[in-house]
């Protein structure tokens, strides 16, 4: 995308932020043949940016319909505080549950295998109370759901995935971005160990190409990534704040190779330099040059 | 009066379960008022706890309200406040007996029992949770009884389930769902010894069928302190002109205190259950503050007021208090006891005193185990020598000590784990993690692993990595990633045993060496 381009489409989001929404769908339709494949919204307030990045990219109702049972996917595996950055924002999830009710979806799930104990994990992350109020149903992964699903890719064959994901209608990832020791960086991709049964740790010995088979068979409707604060050390859990940075910003896409590609900027690196990005764009998952992608950018 | 009895007996058991169920994580470092309110009550766990190690938590002043209670009431805690009595009491109803009068003479064992671990802890050797009714209850729930309440819910659910008979799932996922919320734990709890320590509470309450309310005549060492507190109790029984000795009052006594031997009547046993002023068809037994009786002579009147004291036997009494104190250097003669002796696997919980003085504190009642939120803390078994039987220890490859938690400080009664503030705890060392290279997968395969490091909480990674140039059967030259421990930062909180992939015998484990509470124990200059 050209620096013109950029303008124009930053100077019509902006009008279209500021007009009634009818108009903004009048202009949405304008624009339909420059649909960007990931919106990045900038600003203060994690609600806002959020509302906003999804509205730029398409709005909510493009990807929600009246009577979906809809799972998000946080990251809340962590027994960390939402300024710490090892869970996803709580504002931005509870924000994401309100626009799939907006949209009519019949029921929002929402939940993770966290790596703590998980009663702490969703109470400390601020996750299960912000979704519930915005009427989620928060609820602890139970071991009876996992179910042995076929994978049958290079690294992964089968394994236990829970299975209130693949009977949901449609599916919202919503990672936070932050460092990981082996992976280097952990985003939307690496997001579904947490629907993982089983012993999970095992994966590490393939890991870049277990997150792949894994983002084979999990497609998400829509993938939004916290970096309203990242964790640019430490990771994946944190709990120095000087390891914590400040960013106020989501991505919102629909590929997820795209979105962890357009993630490892955040943290000065390329899609390349992530192992588990470079086979996914080899194997067709995704688009990791940013060059070949429309990205739109907003500021709120 | 009877029937006022059971609601009393009643509300104070519901109390005792619903503060049992509180005595659990909600997500935050915070509790509702956990279960030790009755330990708090308790004066054998005061005044022993006193003896042992010349500490008194503050808590314990509700304790003196017992033993004031007892001096006006005598042992109602017995009849009408205890648990466990109360469970003996239910247990003790269901053999009927109709015959049952006399029951066995052994009511002194308790005395003695009480004698020997009074003197014992003087002597600094805490056992007196062995046997406490409280920290006993508190202990057989937390370890065994609830585990296995737990355990027999999620069965009968998962088995609905699993089997799925017609449309019943949605029905009976509901009501698990609701009894997840309210009186099942947050995940099946499991304990070592659990067998044991559940098959100790059994024997207890089957007692109660080779004769009504066994423990509590016999051999429990709070009833014998209570008893003997009530000698002189304001409360009393007696018995008017109207009795005609039917013996109809000693078939109900609980305590088998001889209501029907007047004079002989043995006061101290009294657990003031009423029942044999209920059932006396004469209706001439009474409980009140006045002594008035005054168709009785004089001295029959002492005689009935005042009850016969217990008569232990000097002898005997001696023989206990002499055993109590032998018992201590027996127990002390371990190297444990010495010090320089350390156990690796002996990794006691955040908060912990020193391994002396954590013994003379701990009573063993399991609220810690209760509490912990991974189940990581364990009972001992003889790690600790047979002093610290069924003390709590953690044991990281069943769980770990969550970073950013504190309740078992919160919990613990007697101040064994002090209450932490969260910053203090962080800093807190269990131990120090240690990598065992053979079966760790980056050292001995080259196979890339990062558990460790990834769930090591410290905020500077304890475990770093060293990135080392292999080469692999076929020459080939890779690069792993070889996890390392920082002794000066690893907190020994063991995560990263608990979730290292090797499980049968984990690659990375902690010993108690550089524990904090300990001077000697250090690795370090």
């Amino acid at each position: 995308m050209d620096r013109r381009r950029f303008l124009k489409l930053a100077g019509i989001s902006g009008i279209g932020l500021t007009v009634p929404n009818k108009l903004d769908e009048l202009f949405n339709d304008a624009e339909a043949s420059v649909k960007p494949a990931l919106v990045v919204a900038t600003g203060i307030s994690p609600s806002k940016i959020t509302k906003a990045a999804i509205d730029a990219f398409g709005g909510i109702k493009k990807f929600i319909s009246r009577g979906d049972i809809v799972v998000i996917k946080p990251n809340m595996a962590w027994d960390r505080l939402p300024e710490q950055a090892a869970n996803s924002n709580p504002e931005v999830v509870a924000t994401v549950t309100g626009l799939c009710y907006e949209a009519g979806a019949k029921k929002v799930k929402v939940f993770d295998r966290s790596v703590n104990d998980p009663g702490r994990c969703y109470v400390q992350s601020g996750i299960a109370g912000a979704a519930s109020a915005a009427g989620a149903v928060v609820s602890y992964v139970d071991d009876r759901k996992f179910r042995d699903m076929k994978i049958n890719g290079e690294a992964l064959k089968t394994w236990p995935l829970y299975k209130e994901i693949f009977e949901a209608d449609k599916i919202i990832n919503i990672p936070v971005a932050k460092h990981h020791g082996l992976a280097k960086l952990t985003m939307s991709m690496k997001n579904w160990m947490g629907v993982m049964g089983g012993s999970r740790d095992r994966i590490h010995q393939k890991l870049d190409q277990s997150l792949v088979d894994l983002s084979m068979v999990i497609k998400p409707t829509l993938t939004v990534l916290d970096a309203v604060r990242i964790l640019t050390a430490n990771g994946p859990q944190g709990g120095n704040l000087n390891d914590v940075k400040k960013l106020n910003t989501v991505i919102v896409g629909v590929d997820q190779v795209a979105v962890d590609s357009f993630g490892a900027t955040l943290f000065g690196m390329k899609g390349s330099d992530l192992g588990y990005v470079k086979i996914a764009a080899e194997s067709g998952l995704g688009t990791m040059d940013l060059t070949k992608i429309n990205i739109k950018r907003i500021k709120i | 009066m009877q029937n006022l009895r059971r609601v009393s007996q009643g509300i104070f058991l519901l109390l005792f379960l619903f503060l049992f169920i509180q005595t659990e994580s909600k997500g935050t470092d915070k509790l509702g008022y956990p279960v030790k309110l009755f330990l708090e009550f308790d004066p054998l766990v005061f005044i022993t706890t006193f003896f042992s190690s010349h500490a008194i938590q503050k808590a314990f002043y509700f304790s003196i309200i017992t033993i004031v209670v007892t001096i006006i009431l005598g042992r109602v805690f017995c009849g009408w406040i205890c648990p466990l009595g109360t469970l003996n009491n239910i247990t003790s109803s269901l053999k009927n007996r109709r015959s049952d009068t006399r029951g066995r003479n052994w009511h002194r064992i308790k005395y003695y029992i009480l004698i020997f671990l009074v003197i014992s802890s003087v002597f600094t050797l805490q056992l007196v949770g062995i046997l406490d009714p409280i920290s006993l209850l508190i202990r057989s729930f937390s370890l065994s009884i609830y585990p296995m309440f737990n355990y027999s819910v999620r069965a009968f659910f998962d088995a609905i389930y699993e089997l799925n008979p017609k449309g019943a799932v949605d029905i009976s996922e509901s009501v698990y769902s609701v009894l997840k919320d309210s009186i099942l734990s947050f995940k099946q709890p499991y304990f070592n010894q659990g067998l044991f320590i559940g098959l100790f509470f059994f024997i207890i309450l089957g007692l109660n069928l080779s004769e009504r309310r066994f423990w509590c005549r016999h051999l429990c060492p709070l009833g014998a302190l209570l008893g003997l507190l009530s000698r002189y109790s304001l409360l009393k029984r007696s018995v008017s002109e109207g009795c005609n000795e039917c013996g109809i009052c000693a078939s109900v006594c609980q305590g088998k205190a001889d209501p029907d031997r007047k004079e002989d009547w043995k006061r101290t046993e009294c657990m003031y259950c009423l029942n044999c002023d209920d059932i006396c068809p004469q209706n001439a037994v009474s409980f009140g503050f006045g002594t008035k009786n005054p168709s009785a002579s004089n001295s029959d009147k002492e005689a009935i007021e005042s009850g016969r004291g217990i008569d232990l036997g000097r002898r005997r009494v001696i023989a206990s208090a002499l055993a109590g104190a032998v018992t201590v250097p027996l127990f002390k003669i371990t190297p444990l006891a010495g010090s320089n002796t350390f156990v690796a696997k002996l990794i006691r919980p955040p908060g912990a005193l020193g391994e002396r003085e954590f013994l003379k504190r701990c009573i063993k009642c399991g609220e810690c185990m209760k509490v912990c939120i991974t189940n990581g803390l364990q009972p001992a078994l003889l790690e600790a020598g047979l002093e610290g039987i069924w003390s709590p220890m953690l044991v990281p490859k069943i769980g770990y000590c969550e970073y950013r938690c504190t309740l078992c400080g919160q919990v613990c009664p007697t101040g064994a784990i002090s209450e932490l503030r969260l910053e203090e705890k962080v800093k807190i060392k269990l131990g120090l993690a240690v990598i065992e290279k053979s079966r760790c997968l980056p050292y001995a395969h080259s196979i890339p692993c990062i558990v460790c490091e990834e769930v090591c909480p410290t905020t500077k990674k304890a475990v770093w990595f060293e990135t080392v140039k292999v080469k692999d059967r076929k020459g080939r030259e890779k690069h792993v990633h070889q996890p390392r421990v920082d002794p000066e930062l690893c907190i020994g909180c063991g995560i990263c045993e608990t979730k290292c992939p090797v499980k049968s015998q984990p690659a990375i484990y902690v010993t108690s060496i550089g524990e904090s509470r300990s001077e000697e124990n250090q690795l370090l200059l």
